[in-house]
């Protein structure tokens, strides 16, 4: 089984977002930008796909340091490390992406492709569904599970409150992972030390194959609604507050 | 120009989200225009029963499929619109709408916008706002027609559920489709909520991931206990095994509407909020003064959340007397 993995580097918006002044993108100058988390997920998949199959595994990368997660995902188990280029600024659209990944999906002769089920810059839809259709494979976004059955897949879909899913999936087929069947590992540094020596490849970027989107006209801040009463900064003055806040709604201590 | 809404169900049932779309649908139609909604499954009644606010019901039926798979849903769809054409699709995000939206427009080679919260139209185009970042920047499109649209739920609020008339309602025989797929559901898990029933309780202690580690989950666990809450988790927390998933609250999880929800170290993402926030009274407690948990806050703190926890379970601790 040969399984091509995409990771996405995108802006840590855990931190404050700052608009450029034009209002037409975010300001990348001071952000840190780390991993799509639903990526490393699908990579812990593929990895332990590889474990379970002996599938080859070939990660792809793209956005501001790729070549420090690849380095990673070699010390986890990846065969081959592949970085995409970038525009500085660029907001990785899922739907531009896709023509690379179906180009790079041929190329490899892959039988499954896996990536996160979303990302925070895809606006313009999601990668592993664009894919899928692209190719005419079977795609499932949200899996929380995934297991090599015969030839094929079993693979189980998150459908919420709670309810799961699982499906038989005859290969060659997208994923797009939610969360990966084993939480993904810790590597040690002399792992990545060692993994540190892995060669990078350099991949080409494919322009997409579909008609433009939409145009973003602008970006906004949310204007914070501000409904929460404040009840301050200090850990002893906030608790007596909430039990104070709890008792005068009856709903005190049990 | 047909709006069509995507629906959504198992078992012959429908989700709630599917009155939603056809609202968003229905809000975008003018004079002569047709709200057609789609729904693939294994009975058309109960969206016969629900669906009235719409113009039309296509209904693509395969009797053995307790769930249609969303390649399916999206290829039947293509082909409907490619006989009847289309000028807007409005998909639900949902995990099977992640699927049907991108598929549809990739087939189509239709614009597509994600995340969305609201839509205008104007022209032969379409104003909307959708979210990025997590709902931390919102950014104005403009959307030439025809397109797909994936509309973030509770952005409409339903349509009246009430009764189409079976004339207007179209079935699509697709059982051949459904057995030609290369995805087959073999098993449907249902939360056995006997343990655990997040929907019932009052009172509901969510930690976040700024609670750190496993470890910290006890502090919140005693909390809980002292106040006679349960135990819950965003989808962080649960994703690293420390609490079960039944635990989780959001989108993926469960919908809960307690009496009190304090959420610690949760940031509040679109996902996480659509799960808790009709809560009666939420308390937040998050570092960070910017998260968005705090716009659906009734009180908020940005305290040390360990100092935090240890005060309010010290001043918590039944008296001896």
């Amino acid at each position: 089984m040969n399984i091509l993995v995409i990771l996405r580097m995108v802006p840590d918006a855990a931190g404050e977002l700052l608009l450029t002044g034009d209002g037409l993108g975010i300001d990348r100058e001071w952000l840190d930008f780390q991993l799509n988390d639903f990526d490393d997920h699908a990579l812990e998949d593929a990895i332990l796909l590889k474990e379970a199959t002996g599938a080859k595994v070939t990660v792809i990368a793209i956005g501001e340091g790729t070549n420090r997660i690849l380095q990673m995902a070699a010390a986890r188990g990846a065969d081959e490390v592949i970085a995409l280029p970038c525009e500085e600024d660029e907001l990785l659209s899922s739907r531009d992406l896709a023509a690379t990944v179906v180009d790079l999906a041929r190329a490899r002769s892959a039988d499954l492709v896996v990536c996160g089920v979303q990302s925070s810059e895809d606006l313009f839809g999601q990668l592993a569904p664009y894919v899928g259709a692209m190719l005419d494979w079977p795609h499932i976004s949200g899996t929380n599970r995934i297991e090599a059955s015969g030839g094929g897949l079993h693979v189980t879909q998150e459908r919420g409150a709670g309810v799961s899913v699982t499906y038989e999936v005859v290969l060659p087929a997208v994923l797009g992972v939610q969360t990966a069947t084993k939480a993904p590992r810790y590597v040690s540094g002399s792992k990545l030390r060692e993994a540190s020596k892995t060669p990078i490849g350099r991949g080409e970027r494919q322009a997409s194959s579909f008609t433009l989107s939409a145009s973003i006209e602008g970006l906004r801040i949310p204007e914070e609604t501000g409904s929460a009463q404040q009840l301050g900064d200090d850990a002893e003055t906030v608790a007596e507050r909430i039990v104070a806040i709890l008792e005068s709604n009856g709903i005190g201590r049990r | 120009m047909k709006i069509y809404a995507c629906t959504e169900g198992r078992s012959g049932q429908v989700d709630a989200v599917s009155l939603e779309m056809i609202a968003a649908a229905r809000s975008l139609a003018r004079d002569g225009d047709d709200v057609i909604a789609f729904f693939a499954g294994s009975a058309a009644a109960d969206a016969a029963g629900k669906f009235g606010t719409a113009d039309r019901l296509v209904a693509a039926i395969a009797p053995e499929a307790d769930i249609v798979v969303a390649g399916t849903y999206a290829r039947q769809l293509c082909d409907v619109i490619a006989a009847e054409g289309a000028g807007i699709v409005v998909v639900p995000y949902s995990a099977n709408g992640l699927d049907v939206a991108s598929s549809v427009a990739a087939r189509l080679d239709w614009p597509l916008v994600s995340y969305v919260e609201k839509i205008a139209r104007d022209g032969q185009s379409l104003s909307v706002v959708a979210q990025l970042y997590g709902g931390k920047v919102l950014a104005d499109c403009s959307v030439p027609l025809p397109a797909v649209l994936m509309v973030n739920p509770g952005a409409f609020a339903e349509a009246t559920a009430t009764p189409l008339s079976p004339e207007r309602i179209d079935t699509i025989d697709i059982a051949e489709l459904v057995a030609a797929s290369r995805v087959r559901p073999i098993s449907i898990d249902l939360p056995d909520f006997s343990d655990v029933d997040l929907k019932a309780a009052e009172r509901i202690v969510c930690v976040g991931r700024g609670i750190g580690d496993e470890a910290s989950i006890d502090l919140a666990r005693d909390l809980a206990a002292l106040l006679g809450a349960e135990i819950a988790g965003s989808r962080p927390v649960v994703d690293n095994g420390w609490l079960p998933k039944l635990r989780q609250v959001g989108k993926s999880g469960q919908k809960v509407k307690p009496k009190l929800y304090m959420a610690l170290g949760v940031s509040g993402a679109p996902e996480h909020l659509e799960g808790m926030g009709q809560s009666d009274m939420i308390i937040a407690v998050n570092t960070d003064p910017k998260a968005p948990i705090f716009n659906v806050a009734h009180y908020g703190a940005t305290c040390d959340l360990f100092e935090l926890m240890s005060s309010l379970s010290e001043r918590l601790q039944p008296s001896d007397t």
